[in-house]
């Protein structure tokens, strides 16, 4: 018996040692955890000598945190999924092996094969760091039903800022008392949508072309005429109790003012498409999807995705990348990025996959998937509307969301809000840049 | 006595000193350390700033508004927690029928994590699909955003907070309450004090032991416990109206990961801890009476 034991145990060190093992960190809650662990297992079905550890390391920003602890401790993981407005701080860090770098000496893939206008957030100065994988963009979701019961043709969403406070004005509806009981829209109070409304305006967030130019930005410009475009609009349709703003960066709040129809129109992420189509369908609603509202029909911008995106880490021994990159590729093929997209709603990034979709004619059945593609495809590319790049991002997020509680609580006027956000983001800068002199 | 039974105490208390010097004393001196650095977020550039840190959070007003968030917050649920404590005890320490039942549901929040009372309490808050949010609006006809307008999220906060703290509380004054003998209270009775006078008089300064040492806990957890509760509830805002110093902290430390000024602000706390506990033992525990 001792003997069978001991043999078992050289045995199953042998074949451990055949195998590597690489640790891989995400930020998906939910429903994902388990999706990801499940497309995990299928690629050490045929990849038997990679093992995989998938651990769901909290939010976008705690998991940033614990990258950050890993990275100082030592034993940070092979793979990790960083959020967008961590990018330029983990190049800062110096702790990854640019994707573009194992792009080139891989010859079954070309960068050619990706969205531009995806890798083009990824790249800065030249040069794509970190693989995308789950690409978002706000979009707009209406209630379709409650649409036509006010009298509004469920086929035209508003485009622009005045069409979309006529809308919430005919979707408002209010009680005896004069209390508000349906609101126009609502949304998560998160500075990612202004960032977005930006973007439609084609307008920057920080000086040095948006942090894109090679060097580092040093004033923050967000208090332009399109900032105080985006201020005025919200605050509104605050002020006439056609907007329900949630606390701060509330998604599930947001989502479920939405499907218990309290308000008509709800700004998200595309990465929830599914879930909305289907909650809708249970509780006896159509969902549309529009692209985001504009201050007028010329205006020409964009989208930034958002989302987040894979980094390898280095300081492991060459045959860990290795097999951290032969995930991390697996990952964005197609059959893997059609099976993500169509799961959660985050867009395939990778152009094959979407001309498969296109044949299979799931569009058309599916429309609701194909907005935020669309609106991403139709984005005018620069520097705005590849996304700022900025170290301090998260902590700009947080002036922002402060200064717009300030404006709709009556405190501050808008430009007095946002010339103030901007002072703070630039003494921010400021502060960051000190250390990389 | 020899040299060794001399030793003797020293050999023994080296395990706790170690364990005390690992995750106290270290970690408070790299803190010390660190706010006079700004590091990058990846700690692979690092340089001395002197006492920039402190000069910035000082020059700006903002954190000043910090600092009396954070007194006003404590003082308020301190001073509160224990003035409930000490009325509910009273009835607690009745034999009615179903007190031992009751006292288990009292303690309940004391056993669940300060992120789960902060959920509860959200859930319950929510604008539109909140239970207490539907209580109000049924019986008062208004509908308020507890969690998103001033000053409703500050006192939501205040009021998750003293529910959660006040078990605690409770626990002392009842075994204070129980170890009173009952020949002081029945020959206070016979002298014609009344119920009030009973309490106020007589059990209160009797319980003032108590009284002091609950004061100095509770004060210590809403000052660097109540991180919980306020980032589940409200994050801080509206308007940074719920943006205690640990919050603060917090957030520069781990959202902002501007370690510098975080550590100065642990720095600051500190030395805001220690002024008033030194002041507090100095002068209030004169009034305190010990059996």
């Amino acid at each position: 018996m001792k003997k069978l034991l001991v043999l078992l145990v050289v045995v199953l060190s042998i074949s451990m040692f055949a195998q590597v093992t690489i640790e891989f960190w995400h930020a998906m809650s939910g429903w994902r955890i388990e999706l990801l662990q499940n497309m995990a297992n299928d690629f050490m079905k045929t990849h038997p000598n990679i093992k995989v550890n998938v651990q769901y390391t909290g939010s976008y920003r705690d998991t940033f945190n614990k990258t950050v602890a890993a990275v100082k401790a030592g034993n940070a993981p092979h793979v990790v999924q960083i959020y967008d407005i961590g990018t330029q701080a983990m190049i800062d860090g110096g702790i990854a092996v640019p994707m573009s770098d194992l792009i080139e000496e891989d010859p079954n893939i070309d960068q050619g094969a990706f969205l531009e206008q995806v890798t083009n957030y990824y790249t800065v100065d030249g040069k794509m760091y970190s693989m995308p994988f789950n690409s978002s963009t706000a979009i707009l979701f209406y209630n379709k039903t409650m649409f036509k019961e006010v009298g509004l043709d469920p086929d035209k969403p508003p485009r622009t800022y005045d069409e979309l406070i006529e809308y919430a004005r005919k979707l408002q509806k209010k009680d005896s008392n004069g209390n508000v009981v349906r609101y126009g829209l609502t949304w998560p109070t998160h500075s990612w949508f202004f960032e977005q409304l930006m973007a439609v305006q084609n307008a920057p967030l920080v000086n040095n072309g948006n942090g894109r130019v090679g060097i580092r930005p040093t004033e923050a410009v967000f208090n332009s005429e399109a900032g105080k475009k985006i201020f005025n609009l919200f605050k509104t349709m605050t002020d006439e109790g056609l907007l329900l703003n949630t606390k701060r960066e509330d998604w599930s709040g947001a989502r479920q003012i939405f499907i218990s129809q309290k308000a008509g129109m709800v700004l998200y992420s595309t990465s929830d498409v599914k879930f909305f189509v289907e909650t809708a369908k249970e509780n006896g609603f159509e969902v549309g999807t529009a692209f985001l509202p504009k201050p007028d029909r010329s205006t020409q911008g964009g989208s930034v995705i958002g989302g987040g995106s894979l980094w390898i880490l280095k300081n492991h021994p060459k045959e860990e990348i290795d097999a951290a990159w032969e995930f991390v590729k697996w990952m964005t093929e197609p059959a893997q990025q059609i099976r993500w997209h169509l799961e959660t709603g985050y867009f395939p990034v990778r152009k094959d996959a979407i001309e498969k979709l296109l044949a299979e004619e799931f569009y058309s059945q599916h429309p609701n998937y194909l907005t935020a593609i669309m609106e991403l495809l139709l984005s005018k590319q620069t520097v705005n509307t590849n996304g700022a790049v900025m170290g301090v991002f998260p902590e700009t997020r947080e002036v922002i969301e402060t200064e717009y509680e300030n404006v709709i609580n009556g405190r501050k006027t808008v430009e007095r809000a946002l010339n103030d956000a901007a002072k703070t983001v630039t003494k921010a800068l400021e502060r960051y840049n000190r250390v990389f002199k | 006595m020899s040299w060794k039974s001399k030793l003797t105490p020293y050999l023994l208390l080296i395990p706790t000193f170690i364990v005390i010097i690992i995750f106290i004393y270290w970690p408070a001196a790299y803190s010390f350390k660190l706010s006079f650095y700004q590091e990058s977020f990846f700690g692979n550039r690092s340089i001395f700033v002197g006492l920039d840190n402190f000069k910035d959070l000082f020059t700006d007003t903002e954190y000043y508004r910090v600092i009396l968030t954070s007194f006003i917050y404590s003082f308020s649920s301190v001073f509160l927690t224990i003035f409930i404590a000490f009325l509910i005890s009273q009835l607690l320490v009745q034999n009615i029928p179903g007190t031992r039942l009751f006292r288990l549901f009292i303690f309940a929040p004391y056993a669940i994590s300060p992120a789960i009372a902060g959920t509860l309490w959200s859930f319950l808050l929510t604008p539109t699909v909140g239970y207490l949010n539907y209580v109000f609006m049924e019986l008062f006809g208004i509908n308020t955003d507890w969690l998103t307008t001033t000053p409703y999220a500050f006192i939501a906060v205040m009021l998750a907070t003293i529910w959660k703290m006040l078990p605690f509380d409770l626990i002392f004054y009842i075994a204070g309450l129980q170890s009173i003998p009952d020949s002081l209270l029945e020959s206070s009775m016979i002298d014609g004090a009344n119920l009030w006078q009973r309490m106020w008089k007589i059990k209160f300064p009797l319980l003032s032991p108590i009284t002091f040492y609950l004061f100095i806990m509770n004060f210590t957890t809403t000052m660097f416990a109540s991180f919980g509760i306020i980032d589940i509830m409200t994050k801080g805002g509206p308007l940074g109206t719920t943006t205690t110093m640990i919050y603060k902290l917090y957030l520069d430390a781990f959202a902002f990961q501007n370690n510098g000024s975080a550590a100065a602000q642990s720095i600051v706390m500190f030395a805001i801890m220690g002024v008033i506990t030194f002041i507090y033992f100095h002068n209030v525990e004169k009034s305190v009476h010990y059996q």
